[in-house]
């Protein structure tokens, strides 16, 4: 079984910390980003299986971020999860339209974090 | 009539004495002569004639005369608003006397009736005016803008704040068509205004923006139409509330409770997550361990700070915050905020260089508020200024305005042009510079209340990115008398 990779983004640093220690402590393979932008970058490179990020950042913001995902062809159809502590700045429209896996509300479990990251992997990978 | 009634009296009793001088007359010259022979014996009964004439004359002028006076005297009583009540022996004048009292007594309790509902009317005409000019002094009075139409839609009635609005004068309505007196621009309103009064509305309410030469106002419109007593619509009236405010307030409310909840939760976030690996043994080592109880203190302490930032910054605002204002130099409260964070720079090779002494600095301050401000101007400097860099706090007293300025300059990172006008916003941080430090994005908001709204001074920022910035408050320095009460 090949170890997947996740991208993880937020400009709250001990919130990438925690998630990534919890990733990588049940398996998964761990990249970090500070913001849209950088996450773009790591993403058009790396090829992350799944990304989780915070929606309210500097430079670019989540939803940007995935905005410019489905707008990339070979990033398009790369799952996300969004953490926000605004839920309400994502409706059930943006989020159809995004093609946003999930949001989690902040504050979060990292243990729901990781449950819904393995439910939406293997949802994906069965639409396969 | 008094003089006419003398006058026939006068010419009656004439023509009488006249007659009776002619009787007398042919009695002593001789009625014959003139009809000698034949008629000389008819001289006594030609006298006599005479006499009889001018008795029934006297008589005739008599009955007259007092049927004048009983007409006079009738006349006179009716006059006077009583029932004549003589007793005439004239039958003329009876009747006449008893058909005036019949007259009178049948229309007696009309009249009265008549006079009852005439004083009642008058008491309601005045009652009508007083409403009238107490509804006008309301209409006057109120800062909503009021405009009362009639049911042809011409504009009856509206007050300054309508004619501000509209640019009329409302002094100089004259039932002028609102078509005419509005402004086509205005056309939403009139189109709202005349639609309500021929839908019979009771009371419809719209959002009406109005653009303006420099902003658009929004207003809350209400249109009631008037009902006459048949329940007619005889016209409308139109408030236009301005919310142009209340709306920003509300916007600027949300935006306070959406920053709020945000800053609030991204520590509890690190908190929970934190104290959930612990709890599930996701920490595998003791170093670990202490790693996690490091982040959850450090984030308990942010939240606690941004929790007694929001409450002070809410104090200041509404006004309910307690100032003890008394005579502070500024270089010694500089100095003495200097000593907190010294250790800080030093551990990060900062140079720090002090104000000089000034003579005469005192500002007349809540102590505890301006070394609040001092102590976040030269923290921030601190956080944003990279090892080895210079931070230079200056005193500069303004003669000409009695003012004391202080200003920090540090070698930071700076700010961006398009942000620096954006430092002093509730919840701003600049986003480039986020990585620098940790911050609420709420201590120089904290600065610019205290400064400016505690204190009446003004703060000032200038910056240039990677080259450093410039913080400075300025304050009125505190009068002799104030420094020689302490």
């Amino acid at each position: 079984m090949t170890i997947k990779r996740v991208l993880v983004v937020d400009d709250e640093i001990h919130i990438v910390h925690v998630v990534a220690i919890k990733l990588r402590n049940n398996g998964y393979e761990v990249l970090t980003a500070e913001n849209g932008e950088q996450a773009y970058e790591i993403a058009s490179t790396e090829k992350p299986d799944i990304i989780v990020t915070d929606c309210q950042m500097p430079v670019m913001n989540g939803l940007e971020l995935v905005e410019k995902l489905r707008s990339d062809e070979e990033l398009k159809n790369v799952p996300v999860i969004m953490l926000t502590a605004r839920s309400f700045d994502i409706d059930e429209d943006i989020k159809q339209h995004l093609n946003i896996s999930e949001c989690l509300s902040k504050p979060f479990s990292p243990k729901e974090l990781l449950r819904n990251i393995e439910d939406v992997l293997f949802s994906t990978a069965t639409n396969i | 009539m008094r003089i006419q009634r003398k006058i026939f009296v006068v010419i009656t009793l004439l023509i009488a004495l006249m007659l009776i001088i002619q009787g007398l007359a042919s009695i002593n010259a001789g009625f014959g002569e003139r009809f000698a022979g034949q008629m000389q014996q008819l001289g006594p009964v030609v006298s006599a004639c005479y006499f009889v004439i001018a008795a029934g004359i006297i008589w005739f002028a008599w009955s007259w005369f007092r049927t004048l006076v009983g007409i006079e005297n009738l006349t006179e009583l009716v006059k006077n608003g009583s029932s004549p009540s003589i007793n005439y022996k004239d039958n003329c004048l009876a009747d006449l006397n008893f058909a005036i009292n019949n007259f009178l007594q049948n229309n007696r309790q009309e009249i009265n009736e008549a006079n009852e509902l005439y004083r009642d009317l008058k008491l309601d005409v005045q009652l009508s005016e007083r409403k009238k000019l107490n509804t006008e002094a309301i209409i006057y009075s109120i800062r909503d803008a009021v405009v009362v139409v009639d049911s042809n839609d011409r504009v009856s009635m509206a007050n300054d704040a309508a004619g501000k609005l509209f640019s009329f004068d409302c002094k100089n309505i004259e039932l002028r068509p609102i078509t005419e007196l509005i402004d086509v621009n205005r056309k939403e309103f009139i189109d709202f205004l005349v639609s309500a009064r021929k839908n019979k509305a009771k009371a419809t309410k719209r959002e009406l923006d109005f653009v303006g030469d420099d902003a658009v106002r929004t207003f809350d419109c209400i249109v009631s139409c008037i009902h006459d007593k048949k329940g007619q619509v005889c016209g409308a009236v139109a408030v236009l509330h301005d919310v142009t405010r209340e709306k920003e307030v509300s916007q600027m409310k949300n935006d306070f409770v959406s920053h709020v909840s945000h800053e609030l939760k991204t520590p509890l976030a690190s908190i929970l997550a934190y104290s959930e690996m612990l709890n599930d043994g996701e920490a595998d080592d003791e170093q670990t361990k202490q790693e996690f109880y490091s982040v959850i203190q450090t984030q308990a302490k942010r939240l606690n700070r941004l929790i007694e930032d929001i409450l002070n910054i809410s104090r200041i605002e509404s006004g309910l915050v307690k100032v003890e204002k008394q005579a502070v130099s500024l270089t010694i409260t500089i100095q003495e905020q200097l000593q907190m964070i010294r250790g800080y720079a030093e551990e990060k090779n900062i140079k720090v260089v002090s104000p000089e002494p000034i003579v005469f600095d005192q500002v007349h301050v809540d102590k505890d508020m301006i070394s609040q401000v001092v102590v976040n101007l030269l923290s921030n400097a601190v956080k944003y200024t990279r090892s080895g860099g210079k931070i230079t706090i200056a005193t500069q007293v303004n003669d000409a305005d009695q003012t004391v300025r202080v200003t920090i300059t540090d070698t930071g990172v700076g700010i961006p042009a398009d942000e620096v006008d954006h430092v002093f916003d509730k919840f701003y941080r600049v986003g480039a510079n986020k990585k620098q430090a940790k911050g609420t994005g709420l201590g120089l908001n904290l600065v610019k209340q205290i400064v400016e709204k505690v204190h009446g001074g003004k703060v000032f920022v200038q910056s240039e990115k990677d080259v450093g910035s410039t913080f400075s408050f300025e304050l009125p320095l505190a009068t002799r008398e104030m420094v020689e009460l302490v």
